[in-house]
């Protein structure tokens, strides 16, 4: 009998909600317009697996050996994408100063000659006076970070010196050569063929199943998204709770042999088939639309338990706190103000709005407080470090003690009302 | 009518937390199955508090009340399948239509099936909203959101009914009609008991009424009996004697 009764709560509660048109897109259309514009508009800042690319100009006035080594060192790292297609330095000026360059690497004519000159000098071959004064100059849009600005400083800086290592070597084994009448073997120019000692360093992450820790645009953003989509469920579930009361449909029920348990369940069971529904909706425009419209196309991993078990975990979450803002507050106007801002605050503190790994180390410890930190934490575990359904069960557990507590909260005070 | 007492109420208590001075104070009386009640009483005077303690909504501090001889308190359960009560409020879900609204509270009063399918279609034609089944209830006027509040009410054909101010704020075609599906649930033998503030209404169906002040029931008795006792013309007259005509807010 109570089952049946369960059923009928269900029915009633699913056609309010799929008739409530503006809850249904608060529920589906903010999380994708929030997914699309996040994922693209950030795609280069997470490109390649969270590397930070950086495109440079580099106006080569020198059309020597110079120039032409320090363009191969910027194009041989996957960190830059090298453009030398300006020709004037003014034109260059004028488009970093508008913005539409970042960073521009200005070689004067005659570097080569006098790099030679100057490593001469270094080995007392020559004298400073005639090498000449040397500069490459490096700039920089003024609304770069300082931090990204360093970096391509001492890129630059750790180019130069790699030639100017070079040139002295020439420079010495001329010299030996000469003194010693033994071929060294190394002419003009040919030091580039020496043999590094130490090889490029490499970054090494430590995955599960050896990915990459960092997250692409998408799969930070679309779990993030979605699971701030889960929670702004708060809202609606509350507020249908509270015009029940209002409008004195609750009053009937409670005159009525109805126990307590089938009407909260009657409302949380349409309002987790939403949740789930969400869940799959975003992952499909991560996986499908997000790269038909340029994005990358999210990678899930292999964990799908993993993914159900955060999905449930987080759902419930999202339904407990709903419930105990529903049970706590008057009005939906308090309802809609607690719930949201508290979902807002959830979100800023998670990680959500903004990704957990540019949060200064204080701010990061700070998202531990944020169920939906637990939840993003556990689907990066699977997306991105390859985790499985093991390597989920601390988040899952948190969200679920989360639920826990809230539900438990919330149902004391309704059995309260309903008594 | 049956002499036979469907509801008895001993020495009933209620203070709301906080509040000075008790809700219900101290209120007996008894109703006979069969009986079209009245209670009346101005704003405040703990109408609805003594109507939520015999549905159950609210407990008592202190006191005995029985339904057919059974405890309230004790057999809550069984006796709310044996009641039905329409709120003040018309407590419908708006974006559901009259049909969803029937079959919802149908279900939650333990219909189902060919039973309960049996039931909407008469309480459809009970309050001539046969044409308006599948219109969402958003869209009725006053009246007609009354008149289907009412046969939520009758959907699991009641002993007693609670009404809780049943016609406020409604057209008077919709309130004849009411009054009209009232008078013939009680000619069935339904046993009702409703609140009002009107009192030519409660003198033109009520065959015994209460009249409730401060928590306590000041007067009670036979509507013609009552007149007499106090010497006055109608009820309202009665009313005013009985309760003053200070306004209460």
């Amino acid at each position: 009998m109570n089952m049946h009764k369960l059923l009928a709560s269900i029915s009633k509660e699913a056609k309010i909600i799929i008739r409530d048109r503006e809850a249904l897109l608060l529920l589906f259309v903010m999380p994708l317009a929030f997914v699309l514009i996040m994922s693209l508009a950030m795609r280069d800042a997470f490109k390649e697996k969270g590397r930070v690319i950086f495109p440079i100009v580099i106006l080569d006035m020198d059309g020597g050996r110079v120039g032409r080594e320090i363009i191969n060192a910027f194009s041989n790292t996957k960190y830059f994408r090298v453009d030398t297609s300006p020709n004037n330095e003014e034109r260059v000026r004028e488009d970093i100063s508008r913005g539409n360059h970042k960073f521009a690497v200005i070689i004067p004519a005659e570097t080569t000659r006098k790099a030679v000159s100057r490593a001469k000098a270094q080995m007392g071959t020559t004298n400073y006076k005639q090498a000449g004064a040397l500069s490459i100059r490096l700039m920089a849009d003024p609304t770069i970070q300082a931090v990204h600005r360093s970096i391509v400083i001492s890129s630059l800086n750790r180019i130069l010196q790699g030639i100017e290592t070079k040139m002295l070597i020439e420079q010495f084994a001329a010299i030996a050569e000469e003194a010693t009448g033994i071929n060294i073997g190394i002419q003009q120019g040919e030091a580039a063929k020496i043999i590094r000692i130490f090889s490029e360093v490499t970054d090494e992450y430590t995955g599960s199943a050896g990915g990459n820790a960092m997250p692409t645009s998408v799969q930070q953003s679309v779990p993030a998204w979605s699971l701030f989509a889960m929670f702004f469920l708060v809202i609606p579930l509350s507020v249908a709770f509270i015009k029940e009361k209002q409008q004195g449909s609750l009053l009937r029920l409670k005159s009525m042999p109805v126990p307590a348990w089938v009407v909260l369940a009657g409302k949380m069971i349409p309002y987790f088939v939403i949740n789930q529904l969400q869940f799959v909706f975003m992952m499909l425009v991560g996986m499908y639309l997000l790269p038909f419209l340029g994005g990358d196309a999210l990678e899930i991993g292999n964990g799908p338990g993993g993914i159900a078990l955060l999905t449930i975990s987080a759902s419930s979450a999202a339904i407990g706190y709903g419930l105990l803002i529903a049970t706590f507050c008057k009005t939906s106007e308090q309802a809609t103000t607690l719930g949201g801002t508290s979902v807002i605050i959830f979100g800023a503190i998670g990680g959500i709005m903004v990704p957990k790994f540019v949060m200064p180390s204080f701010m990061q410890k700070l998202t531990v407080i944020s169920p939906m930190s637990w939840g993003l934490e556990g689907f990066i575990d699977i997306f991105v470090r390859g985790g499985n359904i093991n390597n989920v069960l601390p988040e899952a557990s948190m969200l679920f003690l989360f639920a826990t507590v809230c539900f438990s909260i919330a149902a004391l005070r309704f059995r309260f009302m309903f008594r | 009518m049956n002499s036979e007492i469907i509801i008895e109420v001993e020495g009933l208590y209620k203070t709301y937390p906080g509040a000075a001075q008790p809700a219900v104070n101290g209120i007996s009386l008894a109703i006979r199955r069969g009986g079209f009640f009245g209670l009346l009483g101005p704003n405040g005077a703990g109408k609805t508090t003594f109507l939520s303690m015999l549905t159950g909504l609210l407990k008592p501090d202190s006191g005995r009340m029985r339904i057919a001889g059974l405890d309230i308190i004790d057999n809550l359960n069984e006796i709310k399948h044996r009641l039905s009560f329409v709120p003040q409020d018309t407590a419908l879900y708006p974006t559901l239509t009259a049909g969803e609204n029937l079959a919802f509270f149908g279900s939650m009063q333990g219909l189902s099936g060919s039973s309960l399918r049996m039931r909407i279609e008469e309480c459809l034609n009970i309050s001539d909203l046969n044409n308006f089944a599948d219109s969402r209830v958003d869209t009725f006027s006053g009246g007609m959101k009354r008149r289907l509040s009412l046969v939520i009410g009758l959907v699991n054909k009641p002993d007693i009914l609670f009404l809780d101010e049943p016609t406020v704020g409604i057209d008077p075609q919709s309130r004849h009609f009411i009054y009209n599906t009232l008078r013939k649930m009680n000619a069935e033998g339904m046993t009702i008991i409703y609140t009002s503030h009107y009192m030519e209404e409660a003198e033109a169906l009520c065959d015994y009424i209460a009249i409730i002040d401060h928590g306590s029931v000041i007067a009670q008795g036979e509507i013609g009996h009552l007149l007499s006792q106090h010497g006055a013309a109608n009820l309202e007259q009665l009313f005013l004697a009985l309760t003053g005509t200070r306004i209460r807010e």
